[in-house]
């Protein structure tokens, strides 16, 4: 126990003199927020763009105007002719456009906005229907009701985004610390000197694993933190299922990190090896794009990865979506068993000098 | 300029040599071209994406002279099946089983929407066909009010959202139906809603299109970013650079050498990538022109000088490594690599202003005809030149050839 402690103070030590180590885990997460807060903030989210409209004298005004007031939530800007409006189109200061002469409905759309282009024809598919009925004088016989289930009110996909960038650094520092840090302390020849203490190698894992765990925890704090401040976001933290489930996440990816540790030789290969494959799990996990919107495979792959139930255990705990308590604590134990079970098995592989 | 050459075919064959500058060069941006191409490419069209909705039908055995219910269950079933072989259904449909609970199945079904396990519940309501089909009860001002069917879904969830927007079209070519049938709809009288594509061509442009000018370049960014310190500074810090200064190689040949390796990297990148592009997802765009050829060289030297600024700025090749990680997010995606940056604050488009991929991104994609042109020509090739001379000149004061002793 005393070799624990000592361990435990000088790793802490080690740490907070690392500023490049703190760094990484305190400002990386905020950074991506950040980016992508900005970024994602408000995709999809159409009633923030504009519509172009151009309406040729004989044309009926009052009945498109009724159509635009009843199915475009978005800013509607008035045009004195077509070409005037294409041109609008073509530089960007509408998002797309629409011409009614009295005989034909035309939407202009930019096409290189290939990415946006989808939500706008989503609206004017329904704009067309409500003025055609309009026009005959019909009314709707069947009307949809949508009703949102979600017990949080959502402020959009970036709502969900953010607890899922928390399960990501959780993910990448997990993976990194123990193998970053056990293949640098080989290289400086730590170890070597470590090794010869009557110091048990697996108080030397649990010392780091400690240290790291208390980092990452604020880490997601802070983050947390910048995206309530920063974007407004609402969560309903439940602290329990929130500290205890990062807790297990944190140790269960350093065990999966204790692999690395066995297969490579150097911190930078350690460090390759953990990004890459905390990027591959980053665009397949669901974080950035739904997993439905994947293929069949995809999807299969993505349900096989660690990372896609830590982003939902992730959101369950910060209230944005509802899971089977037993689902959750299942994630949350089962890293716990990974974390119990490879760090004593992997410490007497990893705590090793380098040989030569 | 044989000693050139050589250094360029071992600074090649290092590169291929090692599997984490492999993954990095090569399989991250196939990677990111396939998942992308596969997601983005395929938003809305039936047949490769698939949402699990359930449906109730509470009008079932109630008087429904026209058979509404069972209309819309039909239409349901219908997109529940594939709509040609390989392909998957839209809807993998949920409905209660033969003498299952109506209601009780509907609570799972809203638990599991909750859940994430649902994207949607669509509940017809009990009297639902009568109400349609009897003309329906007045409203305040007098006008048949629509009968409603209840869609149950959850915003917190885009995939919830998008099945809800596509049962909303489906319900509307139901509606569209009914209408018709009762005479209170002429099609022959509906106005079509045409569309005007604006830009090279008339459609739109394809996703892949767009997307292969920026892995392209994703690709000699990352290279020019990870690549250049990498090489340098591990050689340096392992000495093995001063190996190199033993022997009648000058700096400048060397550099020469590695410049060369580093834009033959970037050169069978490319290849590769344009390749598997064209023939294994269709892309159609020429880069062989000379504004497309010019601008991807000049992308790959800006990147490269970029890799020397880090290695020039760092002590240690671990953190210029740390550098270029810090570096590789923001840079990426405040460019317009990946996502539109039209909406971004102030302070964050002054990034995407001074951020030289922002130019060579939409330089390369305007060249090839996917994008229209955002800055002028003078910033389209200014910046990223400046870029190069900044790099070179901090290169020439600060770049430590060997380590301290």
């Amino acid at each position: 126990m005393s070799a624990f402690r000592a361990l435990l103070v000088s790793e802490s030590r080690i740490l907070l003199r690392d500023r490049m180590a703190l760094f990484f885990t305190l400002a990386f997460p905020l950074i991506f927020i950040l980016i992508f807060g900005f970024l994602m903030g408000d995709i999809g989210d159409v009633s923030q763009s504009t519509l172009g409209v151009f309406m040729t004298a004989d044309a009926d005004r009052d009945l498109l105007d009724k159509s635009l007031a009843a199915t475009a939530s978005m800013t509607i800007q008035p045009f004195e002719s077509l070409d005037s409006m294409e041109e609008a189109v073509t530089d960007r200061r509408v998002d797309f456009a629409l011409s009614w002469n009295g005989d034909s409905l035309l939407f202009l759309y930019d096409a290189n906005r290939v990415q946006e282009n989808f939500a706008f024809q989503q609206v004017a598919q329904g704009l067309a229907t409500d003025f055609n009925l309009r026009r005959q004088g019909a009314t709707s016989a069947i009307s949809v009701e949508p009703i949102d289930v979600g017990e949080v009110a959502s402020t959009g996909w970036f709502h969900l985004v953010l607890p899922g960038i928390l399960a990501f650094s959780v993910l990448s520092s997990g993976l990194f610390a123990v193998s970053g840090h056990l293949t640098a302390m080989k290289q400086r020849k730590v170890l070597d000197r470590l090794i010869v203490t009557p110091m048990p190698p697996v108080a030397l894992l649990a010392a780091i694993v400690a240290v790291r765990l208390v980092i990452v925890y604020v880490s997601t704090l802070i983050t947390l933190l910048v995206g309530v401040l920063v974007f407004g976001l609402r969560y309903d933290v439940s602290w329990l299922r929130y500290t205890v489930f990062v807790a297990c996440a944190t140790v269960g990816t350093m065990g999966i990190g204790t692999i690395i540790a066995l297969v490579v030789r150097r911190p930078s290969s350690a460090g390759n090896l953990a990004n890459a494959l905390a990027m591959v799990m980053l665009f397949l996990a669901g974080i950035y794009f739904p997993i439905e919107f994947m293929p069949t495979f995809l999807r299969a792959i993505s349900k096989g990865l660690p990372l896609t139930h830590m982003a939902n255990a992730m959101r369950y705990a910060t209230g944005v979506m509802d899971m089977a308590e037993t689902e959750f604590w299942a994630i949350t134990f089962s890293f716990l068993g990974i974390a119990v079970l490879l760090l004593p098995v992997l410490a007497r592989y990893v705590v090793r000098p380098l040989r030569q | 300029m044989k000693d050139v050459l050589f250094l360029a075919l071992t600074h090649v064959a290092t590169a291929i040599r090692e599997r984490i500058t492999l993954f990095w060069f090569l399989v991250f941006p196939v990677f990111m071209l396939v998942l992308l191409s596969l997601i983005f490419g395929q938003i809305g069209q039936e047949g490769e994406i698939n949402f699990d909705i359930a449906l109730v039908n509470r009008d079932a055995g109630s008087s429904d002279p026209i058979g509404l219910a069972s209309m819309i269950v039909g239409v349901f079933e219908g997109l529940g099946a594939p709509q040609a072989a390989g392909q998957e259904p839209l809807f993998t449909l949920h409905r209660p089983g033969q003498g299952e609970d109506a209601g009780a199945f509907l609570e799972e079904e809203l638990l599991l929407l909750r859940r994430g396990r649902r994207a949607a519940v669509v509940v017809i309501p009990g009297g639902f066909g009568e109400t349609v089909a009897g003309g329906t009860a007045p409203s305040i001002a007098n006008e048949p009010e629509p009968a409603k069917l209840t869609v149950y879904m959850s915003r917190t969830s885009v995939a919830s959202e998008m099945a809800t927007e596509i049962i909303g079209q489906v319900l509307s070519e139901i509606d569209r139906d009914i209408l018709v049938r009762s005479g209170r709809f002429d099609r022959s009288a509906e106005i079509q809603a045409q569309t005007l594509w604006l830009g090279q061509s008339d459609e739109q442009t394809r996703y892949i299109d767009f997307l292969l000018p920026g892995i392209v370049l994703m690709g000699f960014f990352v290279n020019g970013l990870f690549g250049v310190p990498g090489g340098i500074l591990f050689n340096r810090d392992r000495k093995v650079l001063r190996r190199y200064w033993v022997t009648p190689l000058s700096v400048p040949r060397f550099l020469a050498g590695f410049s060369l390796g580093h834009l033959s990297l970037c050169a069978i990148q490319f290849v590769l990538l344009f390749l598997l592009g064209r023939y294994g997802f269709g892309a159609t765009i020429s880069f062989a022109q000379p504004v497309a050829f010019l601008t991807l060289i000049l992308a790959a030297v800006t990147f490269m000088a970029f890799g020397f600024l880090i290695a020039s700025l760092a002590r240690t090749a671990n953190a210029g490594m740390a550098t270029a990680n810090i570096l590789n997010m923001p840079m990426m995606f405040l460019s317009g690599m990946f996502f539109p940056v039209a909406g971004l604050p102030a302070f964050l488009r002054g990034v995407v202003y001074a951020n030289p991929v922002s130019y060579l991104v939409n330089g390369l994609r305007a060249s090839v005809g996917v994008e229209s042109v955002s800055f002028s020509p003078g910033l389209l090739i200014g910046v990223p030149l400046g870029w190069i001379a900044l790099s070179v000149l901090v290169a020439a004061r600060k770049l430590k050839w060997d380590v301290e002793r």
